[in-house]
């Protein structure tokens, strides 16, 4: 559609016109709601807390929000797969690309990365007792950090300019010579803005593990989720970094006219190396956290401890060390010698073993236990098989020289949405499930979740099984249409109902939440017979956890505290708890980050010195109104 | 051996899908039948783990289901098994083992080298350039085909890969896997024995607008027919 | 309990696995700079480094360091007139190498050696050009130290974590250089 603009007439596609007129009615009607319903205090509180539960609700809500979009991005792209010579809509060749290239980023970096922080947020502290992150006021700029990377992220398709490099922005396709527009600006943008939250979580996740926990809490005591979350920020510290340093580099090359990974004397596998550093590791950051997720979960509902901590525990040691030696094997292709891809074969089978060490405990968790079929149970139990599934793919993926058959075809794409879907998605359904009640006070309707995982689990299988054999048929990965004669046209129209019939699932989700709200009832503190001390505090968690503090003497401590009828042992003499503020501050951060990076992105650069200034001043003015100070003068240490 | 596995997996892929063939494990080379090997073989040995997996998950899930009877007892707790957990850290390693010792071998023999490492006298040295979005082949004598490859059957057959802009990634699934064709370097891909026949080939690397259109023919002739078509 | 010295420690850890961060990021671009140099085609790095620069500019940096040590002496005993000069030393020390620094750089792109002449100078410039980001961003940390060190409108102690955690940044920023100066330069100064 063509639309006169200032004199000159701009074409828009209609999608991007329909998103629009989406937006603005889906805004509109928000607005209202918001007016009548007076909820303008509620905002302005969430937009100045930092109390973890909040913001790891914040979380749970935008991740969700956006899943919707990528979701929405998987069913077109779907839907051109459908049948041959397909052409719907307007999702050929350039609108494809961006298809793909969203679906893929915004999956990873703005659905499955915010959802297992906001999970991680609301879970840990409760599970170890720590009465918040240890930096509450970083929390909170971590959170907005995200969002603005996703805004940021989001935006670019609105102004007809999505990044169409794929969520791997291999060069030199990514560098300004082959993608001159604006897109591949903004993904280099919104990851970097977005990522450097990430970071400031991991750190304050370490911290808070490290010397936030009750006493009595060791190490060798502390819940598998929380021990996933300790060793998946490890992997966030190293992975996300250097991550930031490829898309510093890309900057470069796409604004700057350097030649890292183009032209000449650039080496556009350096990228490779870079992004496959972060992005390996960065599988292990998506699936740790649902195996710790899991752990708990299994264990809480076969009223069994779990089989085999310490095997638990070091398997997610081992699983994140080999995380880092194994990320060639996305390139065995690229001619890196016989000698590299052997090494790279072997360490990516010997993955399998501390993976497999984990799926036999988790089955021997359950055997001589009560095994109680709830909701997050179900999703548990659709995991172990799916993962399964995903995982010996994946050895077969390791095996090098038929690597060299399966690479960048449907069935690399069958396996990584077997193993990120099956461990991380179903994963996150499973704790939003499970930890509801202590976000909201109210349990999920049971009978909706179970419609919900059914639903969900036929139609993935029913859209990842076929592609297997697509992509040993010949069909590469990123292409939009195929041929008749390809004979691809069965299997690729039974993805595209399956993939229908995970997107109907959502919509029992939306029921759910709908129903729960209306009909639901308060339920306690422990409505699953927990084993763990999030169980302990109220439903939903207050601001004041842990007041007093209990005594942890062994591994499950509430479970066993329950199983011999005494109460759990507590004391007053803590550490101090992080000091929690309302403050703008961490919005009008991520806010001025924005604005440099739009100004960054177009070039703009006196608004984004603008952008920048301002971030700097908000650092001082952090420093001057540190929360600490008050606080400081109250307990009376003050200035001699 | 091989037999059997060729029958595994017939019988797998035949209960997804009925009729066609599919391409790749329809090998019509040398090359492509150690790949189509492989990959047969590591499936027959992780459908093992899978089988394992799934039986124990029904039997315990079934089993141990909360009924009205176990509703209100407390189980046993069990912290570990020493014995059992090393089992299923041995036996996966003996498992990865046998599967290593094929891979290595198939994985030197074919990964794909930089030009200096193969000179084989008597392999057919075919220069291949790839640009958005095309295939340019160069033949010995000089002769240049666009997204037509011709070659002759029962030879090695010695690719060289360049690209003139990005990445791109020379595929034809029937004849073997694939290898990355870079700007910055050359490659060389060797695929032997090829049988008589018309296959398609593709760009597998995602490399902009027209990647999809980036596709070519290869057509496996007999050695006559492919000196007369290299004169022609 | 002491409440402040426990809350000080949990920054305190989190600022040393940020400096982590750090390191992992200037790993990355180290790497970068040795893959790329140097680089097929002109200017070599033994054309463009000059040693007298990289030991002028070393010293001032290298030396700020103890100043700054020197400073916390007189942190830790309350001589304010030492802690002041020590902190002042060190921000003029640190504002004379970026002055260096920018001179180095300009007479770089003088010589027709700027950014995008080849692959060497680009890795160069990303990686001494983001270790003067630091700098910069040090001095101006140092300024507001200061600003709050005069005016005291908190606990001695609270102020003395603040200048503490500077401490480990600016001798962090000072590692790095340390390393700049045996990978980058000195390679090509030998």
């Amino acid at each position: 559609m063509t639309i006169p603009f200032f004199g000159k007439s701009i074409f828009v596609p209609s999608d991007i016109i329909a998103a629009w007129i989406l937006s603005i009615v889906l805004g509109a009607i928000l607005f209202i709601y918001v007016m009548n319903k007076r909820k303008w205090p509620l905002i302005w509180e969430y937009m100045r807390t930092t109390n973890h539960r909040k913001i790891g609700t914040m979380y749970i809500l935008f991740g969700v929000i956006f899943f919707l979009r990528a979701g929405t991005d998987a069913l077109l792209i779907r839907l051109q797969l459908a049948q041959p010579h397909a052409a719907f809509w307007v999702f050929q060749q350039e609108k494809y690309n961006e298809l793909f290239t969203t679906h893929g980023t915004m999956m990873i970096f703005f659905v499955a990365m915010p959802l297992l922080i906001g999970l991680m947020n609301v879970a840990v502290p409760l599970q170890i007792g720590a009465r918040d992150l240890a930096f509450p006021f970083l929390n909170a700029v971590s959170f907005w950090l995200f969002l603005a990377g996703a805004i940021l992220f989001n935006m670019s398709f609105f102004f007809n300019s999505a990044p169409n490099a794929g969520w791997t922005g291999y060069a030199p396709l990514s560098t300004d010579t082959f993608t001159p527009s604006v897109g591949n600006d903004y993904f280099v943008f919104s990851l970097q803005v977005s990522g450097l939250g990430t970071i400031f979580t991991a750190i304050n996740m370490i911290v808070t593990i490290v010397r936030h926990r009750a006493p009595g809490m060791r190490l060798t005591r502390m819940p598998l989720f929380s021990w996933a979350t300790l060793i998946t920020s490890f992997l966030i510290l190293i992975a996300f970094s250097v991550l930031s340093m490829g898309l510093y580099l890309l900057m470069f090359d796409r604004m700057f006219g350097t030649g890292f990974f183009s032209g000449d004397t650039g080496n556009p596998v350096y990228w490779q190396h870079l992004f496959w550093i972060f992005g390996h590791p960065e599988v292990y950051i998506l699936a740790l956290p649902a195996f710790g997720i899991f752990s708990d979960i299994i264990s809480t509902f076969s009223k069994k401890r779990i089989f085999g901590y310490p095997a638990m525990v070091l398997s997610i040691i081992l699983i994140g060390f080999l995380g880092f030696m194994v990320w060639a094997h996305h390139m065995f292709t690229v001619g890196l010698g016989p000698m590299a891809n052997t090494f790279f074969a072997i360490t990516t089978m010997l993955i399998a073993v501390p993976t497999g060490i984990k799926v036999f405990n988790w089955l021997f968790t359950m055997r001589g236990g009560v095994v109680k079929i709830t909701t997050p149970m179900l999703f548990a139990l659709g995991f172990i098989p799916t993962f399964v599934m995903g995982g010996v793919t994946g050895v077969m993926l390791s095996v090098a020289a038929a690597n060299f058959q399966y690479h960048d075809t449907h069935f690399v794409v069958a396996h990584f949405h077997y193993t990120i879907i099956g461990s991380t998605i179903l994963g996150i359904f499973a704790g939003i499930y499970f930890w509801y009640p202590k976000v909201t006070g109210k349990v999920l309707d049971e009978k909706l979740g179970k419609w919900h995982f059914w639903l969900f689990i036929i139609g993935f299988h029913l859209t990842f099984l076929p592609m297997h054999v697509t992509g040993l048929q010949g069909m590469p990965r990123r292409v939009y249409t195929y041929q008749w004669g390809d004979d691809l046209f069965a299997l690729n129209l039974t993805s595209t109902i399956g993939a229908f019939l995970m997107g109907s699932s959502m919509l029992f989700v939306g029921w759910n939440l709908y129903k729960t709200h209306k009909h639901g009832k308060k339920v306690g503190n422990d409505p699953w017979d927990g084993r763990t001390l999030e169980w302990t505090v109220q439903s939903p968690s207050q601001e004041n956890t842990f007041e007093p503090m209990p005594i942890v003497k062994e591994m499950d401590p509430f479970w066993y505290a329950k199983v011999s009828g005494e109460k759990l042992r507590t004391t007053n003499n803590t550490r101090p708890a992080p000091i929690s503020v309302n403050t703008i501050l961490p919005f009008c951060i991520a806010f001025s980050l924005s604005i440099m990076s739009l100004g960054m992105i177009y070039t703009w650069y006196l608004l984004a010195v603008l952008g920048g200034a301002s971030a700097f001043l908000l650092f001082i003015v952090r420093s001057l109104t540190d929360e600490r100070k008050a606080y400081d003068l109250k307990e009376g240490h003050s200035n001699e | 051996m091989k037999n059997i596995l060729i029958r595994i997996r017939l019988l797998v892929f035949a209960c997804l899908l009925t009729g066609c063939d599919i391409s790749v494990l329809d090998p019509q080379s040398k090359t492509a039948d150690n790949q189509a090997f492989l990959i047969s073989f590591s499936f027959a040995l992780m459908m093992i783990v899978l089988i394992i997996v799934f039986l124990l998950m029904t039997r315990f899930v079934w089993k141990y289901r909360e009924t009205e009877h176990n509703k209100n007892t407390i189980p046993k707790d069990i912290k570990g098994n020493k014995k059992l957990e090393l089992t299923w850290t041995i036996l996966p390693i003996l498992l990865l083992t046998v599967l290593a010792v094929p891979t290595i071998a198939v994985t030197y023999n074919q990964s794909a080298t930089t030009p200096k490492a193969t000179t084989q006298d008597d392999a057919i040295h075919i220069d291949v350039t790839a640009q958005q979005f095309f295939w340019t082949f160069t033949y010995g004598n000089g002769k240049e085909s666009t997204n037509e490859l011709v070659i002759p059957e029962n030879k090695s057959i010695v690719f060289h890969l360049k690209s003139t802009d990005v990445i791109h990634s020379f595929w034809i699934p029937s004849l073997g896997g694939k290898t990355d064709v870079l700007p910055e370097k050359e490659l060389v891909y060797k695929i032997d024995n090829p049988k008589k026949g018309t296959y398609d080939g593709k760009c597998a690397e995602f490399c902009g607008v027209n990647h999809t259109k980036m596709r070519f023919t290869a057509r496996v002739v007999s050695e006559e027919t492919y000196q007369k078509w290299l004169t022609k | 309990m002491n409440e402040q010295a426990a809350l000080f420690k949990d920054k305190q850890l989190g600022f040393l696995i940020y400096l982590f961060v750090e390191s992992v990021m200037f790993a990355t671009l180290f790497a970068t700079y040795i893959i790329f140099t140097p680089a097929p085609s002109s200017p070599r790095p033994i054309d463009v480094f000059e040693a007298k620069s990289v030991i002028l500019s070393s010293v001032f940096l290298l030396s700020s360091s103890g100043t700054l040590i020197f400073a916390e002496k007189g942190l830790n005993v309350r001589e304010s007139k030492q802690n002041l000069t020590g902190l002042g030393i060190t921000l003029l020390l640190g504002l004379i190498f970026l002055g260096l620094e920018i001179h180095e750089f300009y007479k770089y792109v003088q010589e027709g050696n700027g950014l995008t002449v080849n692959v060497f100078m680009s890795a160069f410039y990303v990686l001494v050009g983001l270790h003067a980001a630091h700098v910069t961003f040090g001095s101006g940390w140092m300024i507001l130290l200061l600003i709050q060190y005069k005016t005291m409108k908190q606990s001695y102690q609270l102020y003395t974590e603040k200048q503490r955690i500077f401490q480990y940044y600016w001798h962090f920023v000072d590692v790095i250089w340390v390393f700049i100066i045996i990978l980058v330069y000195l390679p090509y100064l030998l």
